[in-house]
């Protein structure tokens, strides 16, 4: 076994007295600094809001929506699984049968509580039928009362699936 | 007293008042956009009157009126509420009167008469300084005491513990500076630093006091307690140390008057070491006796540096919407610097014309040397804010022994060095 010197950093005369280490650092900030100053177009944030941000894809959990049948109707036919899987067991849905004979149930009342949702994507992937999917692109839902976060039916239809940009 | 005198003791109040508390509301901005640049964001640029945004100066207003009209609020556990209301001023004042003997200019003389450019016409200088700057640790130790508060007294116990450690290195590394300058007169010290070295090097602090140069900015970072000897406010450890229990204006007080310690520091620091209001090459005799070719030069920069600015400004000052209210301000801004320009030009070719008297001269060369400090304050102020964004702070142990055990060994090894050598060459 040969004995392995390691070497101690910090101990030359130069990291000693801090000031080449100091200025080095300094000259990173300033680098940084007049890069900006020149063009300050070099600086990545975005001005939220004028400018949204442009990374959201397709697969991006955002605010749930119900999926439509070709003829416009929901698609869920209120089988459960999605509030079952729920861990944070925000769904609430009524059932009720459905008089059109597309199929036999279809839900009364769908809701979804978003204060309590953890944006889990559990729901999508228990649905059988295809019938919820996370893929509005939403990121922000802000309200004034705390009844207004409750996602009704009507509401979950009306949102439609982010565009891709060509 | 007659009206000129007059005159100019005011104008003197209003370039020490404008240096010191004026310059507060432009620091916070320096300070506030440098940090976003350096960390690669923007930094405060929204807040606007009628679309003037200034590059977001017009924040600082705005907080400055938030500060003002915020709740003055004083918890019931703080039984000295007379030293409570003390601490900032203290801090305050003693932070303004060490701006008051920095000289912005030469002596002006005009006809028999002649003034000192200060706020204060009195020569005590460096002793001036080191009084009052010692003194406004005092301001911090009372308020964290009287806070009743354990953050707070833990913050001024760090002050007092750090105003001990470096205010002897910065006395001892003065000690050398005024061996060699032979004056405590900051007016005498600038003067000195007018000559030249060998003949062509401006005889400037730094270059023939280094190493005192290197200690006292160190040490000017520990008296304005900023970063990286800020120990004594530590946010990331004593909430907001000696000030944790401040708010609105007496908060403002403690805030404001950083700043304008940091801004002295700075002066001081130039005036020292960095020529104080000369220019390189050009004291105030080279500058009075050339007058028409320096006001010819400055005919001709300044509509030069304005073209690169504009050009500058119109690409970098804009907002995002299309038919926002802020996206004027370029344009405005354009024809006001346009307005400048011309007004200068005009008026320098009108005088230049007519012939520049003595007292002209005198009054022109006060008036660059105002411009060249004020531009190198801030120079020195930006280094301050820069220094901030850069470096950790320091521990409380570190701050000690870099203060006892290498600075202040420094500094008396500069003084036997710089004293042996005004002693053997006679200079």
């Amino acid at each position: 076994m040969g004995i392995k010197i390691v070497k101690r950093e910090g101990k030359s005369f130069k990291d000693r007295i801090y000031l080449p280490a100091i200025l080095g650092g300094m000259m990173t900030t300033l680098g940084h600094f007049l890069r900006n100053l020149r063009d300050t177009s070099n600086i990545k944030t975005l001005n939220y809001p004028e400018e949204q941000p442009k990374d959201i894809t397709s697969r991006y959990r955002g605010v749930h929506r119900l999926t439509k049948r070709d003829d416009g109707s929901v698609r869920c036919v209120a089988c459960f699984m999605c509030a079952t899987a729920c861990p944070a067991e925000c769904i609430f849905i009524e059932a009720q049968e459905r008089e059109d004979g597309v199929d036999e149930k279809m839900p009364k009342v769908f809701t979804i509580d978003l204060l309590e949702c953890v944006f889990c994507g559990g729901c999508v992937e228990a649905c059988p039928c295809d019938a919820i999917r996370m893929d509005t692109g939403i990121f922000t839902f802000v309200a004034h009362k705390r009844e207004d976060f409750l996602l009704t039916k009507d509401k979950l239809l009306s949102f439609e699936a982010k565009k891709e940009k060509a | 007293m007659n009206s000129i005198s007059i005159s100019i003791v005011i104008i003197n109040i209003i370039l020490a008042l404008l240096f010191s508390l004026g310059a507060a509301p432009i620091l916070v901005w320096i300070e506030r956009r440098v940090a976003g640049f350096i960390q690669d964001r923007m930094g405060p640029n929204r807040c606007h009157i009628k679309g003037i945004r200034l590059g977001g100066l017009i924040q600082s207003f705005a907080d400055m009126l938030k500060l003002v009209f915020k709740e003055d609020f004083e918890a019931s556990g703080i039984k000295e509420s007379f030293f409570f209301s003390l601490a900032p001023v203290i801090v305050f004042c003693s932070a303004f009167l060490t701006f008051m003997v920095m000289p912005f200019a030469d002596n002006l003389k005009i006809g028999a008469q002649v003034f000192y450019m200060q706020g204060l016409p009195i020569d005590l200088g460096v002793l001036w300084f080191l009084a009052f700057a010692g003194l406004s640790v005092y301001g911090i130790m009372l308020g964290g005491w009287a806070s009743n508060n354990k953050y707070s007294l833990l913050g001024s116990i760090r002050a007092g513990a750090q105003v001990i450690s470096y205010e002897a290195a910065m006395g001892l590394s003065l000690v050398s500076v005024l061996i060699t300058y032979g004056s405590i007169h900051l007016v005498d010290i600038v003067n000195f630093q007018g000559k030249l070295l060998f003949g062509f090097i401006p005889a400037w602090g730094i270059i023939i006091q280094p190493l005192a140069a290197i200690i006292f900015i160190v040490t000017a970072f520990a008296e304005a307690n900023r970063t990286p000897f800020d120990i004594a406010e530590g946010e990331s450890e004593l909430v907001g140390g000696f000030h944790t229990e401040y708010s609105a204006m007496r908060f403002g007080l403690f805030f404001v008057g950083e700043y304008v310690a940091m801004s002295a520091s700075s002066a001081l620091i130039v005036t020292l070491f960095f020529g104080g209001y000369h220019l390189p090459w050009l004291n105030t005799q080279v500058l009075q006796n050339h007058i028409t070719w320096v006001l010819a030069f400055i005919m001709i920069a300044l509509p030069t540096v304005s073209f690169f600015f504009s050009k500058w400004m119109f690409n970098n000052n804009r907002w995002l919407e299309e038919g926002n209210i802020r996206n004027r301000e370029s344009k405005l801004l354009f024809k006001v610097i346009i307005g400048i320009n011309l007004l200068v030009i005009l008026g320098l070719g009108f005088w230049l014309s007519l012939g520049v008297e003595e007292i002209g001269a005198n009054i022109a060369t006060a008036v660059i040397q105002v411009s060249t400090f004020a531009i190198k304050l801030l120079l020195m102020n930006f280094v301050f804010v820069w220094v901030r964004w850069t470096l950790p702070r320091f521990r409380y142990d570190q701050l000690q022994d870099l203060g006892w055990k290498i600075l202040m060994p420094l500094a008396i090894a500069n003084i036997v060095l710089t004293a042996t050598i005004v002693v053997v060459f006679g200079v």
